[in-house]
């Protein structure tokens, strides 16, 4: 097989082989346990609309009945206005459902996945492919 | 009536002369302009975090002609996404220094391009950094192009595909993002070419005798997003910190921007 040959092989076996595109600013698998999902209701106290990530803080009850708080992030700015969001998508003092990946160290964070307003409205947090 | 007659001969050859001159002294017709295929638009790639076409750990894919150079600097390296990444202490310039994403990483950022194209010039807006990259068409490259984040491109039509040839960049950047090297000598060379009406399709070359041993290929596909808005997402050494201060519990080591 000469080398051209098999570029050609390697390019398409490694179009069915590669993972999900890796997240621009970093990897997501040592910061966040990405096979679990943790949904809360909760409300906003805080949204920065910044980057590399955009910032949100919470406060809900975990599965123990103990009042915490989180720092989720989501993707930049840009990514999340491709999924429809804004500056003005959350408020502080806002009730909504949050379900993200939580944090594997001892501070209490977290990977967004998606907010659901009380209208029953939704945000996806990931990267629009 | 002979009179009248000779009149009508008369006009008949004088128009005959006007319209024989006129046709002289039209200007020669102009060959029309070669169309090529439009390429212009907003693109999305979705995020790429390897050249590698191979789920391999980096520093050994069968794909990248790795020579002892290359190989040596990969051992150094601390990538901050990707299989063997170390985000806290990752040696990514930009992470590190908030150094552009230089070229060609900048393709894989998962954040939007536009290209602008005209009879001269392809130009290339990337959301992320707000970064730009003009290619002049059917242009030589510098005697001796600086060295720089972005290098120095020309481009030319090949048919449907648009071959771009880059040289001079910094070897400071990272070929992607889970970095492999490069050496000032990188010379890139891009095939673009519409492959359907909402597909893009980027067939690179690398070729770099310091850092891999012969050309090395791979490709990315980029999709239209009709209308699409482009937007500023710029993050500044001031942004990381502060991020890192907060998520991962590092105190920022210089004063930052709050």
């Amino acid at each position: 097989m000469n080398r051209r040959v098999f570029g050609m092989f390697a390019m398409a076996a490694g179009a069915l082989l590669m993972p999900s595109p890796a997240l621009a600013h970093h990897g997501r698998a040592l910061i966040y346990d990405t096979n679990k999902e943790t949904t809360v209701k909760a409300t906003i106290t805080e949204f920065v609309w910044s980057n590399p990530h955009v910032q949100i803080g919470i406060e809900a009850v975990d599965a123990n009945g103990t009042r915490l708080h989180w720092l989720l992030e989501a993707s930049s700015t840009g990514i999340l206005a491709e999924r429809g969001w804004s500056r003005r998508s959350l408020k502080a003092g806002e009730t909504v459902t949050v379900t993200f990946h939580p944090g594997l160290r001892s501070a209490p964070t977290g990977d967004l996945i998606k907010v659901v307003f009380a209208d029953g409205r939704g945000l996806q947090a990931g990267i629009l492919r | 009536m002979r009179v009248r007659n000779q009149f009508l001969i008369a006009l008949a050859g004088l128009l005959s002369v006007v319209t024989f001159l006129s046709g002289c002294s039209s200007r020669p017709a102009v060959p029309a302009a070669p169309q090529h295929p439009d390429i212009s638009g907003v693109w999305l790639g979705g995020g790429k975090g390897s050249w590698s076409t191979t789920r391999a750990k980096p520093g050994t894919e069968p794909d990248i002609p790795y020579t002892a150079w290359s190989l040596e600097r990969m051992k150094g390296q601390r990538p901050g996404s990707g299989s063997d990444s170390d985000f806290e202490n990752t040696t990514d310039p930009a992470l590190k220094y908030a150094d552009p994403l230089g070229f060609p990483r900048q393709y894989q950022h998962p954040l939007k391009f536009k290209i602008v194209q005209t009879d001269d010039y392809i130009y290339q807006l990337w959301e992320w950094n707000k970064v730009w990259r003009q290619i002049p068409l059917n242009k030589p490259h510098s005697d001796d192009p600086d060295i720089s984040w972005y290098g120095e491109s020309v481009g030319k039509w090949e048919g449907d595909t648009l071959v771009v040839d880059s040289v001079g960049f910094k070897d400071s950047t990272w070929l992607d993002g889970v970095g492999h090297p490069h050496s000032e000598e990188l010379h890139v060379i891009e095939r673009i070419r519409r492959v359907d009406p909402g597909a893009l399709q980027i067939d690179f070359t690398f070729e770099d005798p310091v850092a891999y041993t012969h050309p090395w290929i791979s490709q990315h596909t980029f999709k239209l997003v009709p209308g699409g808005k482009m937007t500023e997402v710029v993050t500044t050494m001031s942004d990381e910190l502060h991020y890192r201060e907060r998520f991962l519990q590092q105190k920022p080591p210089v004063p930052i921007r709050r």
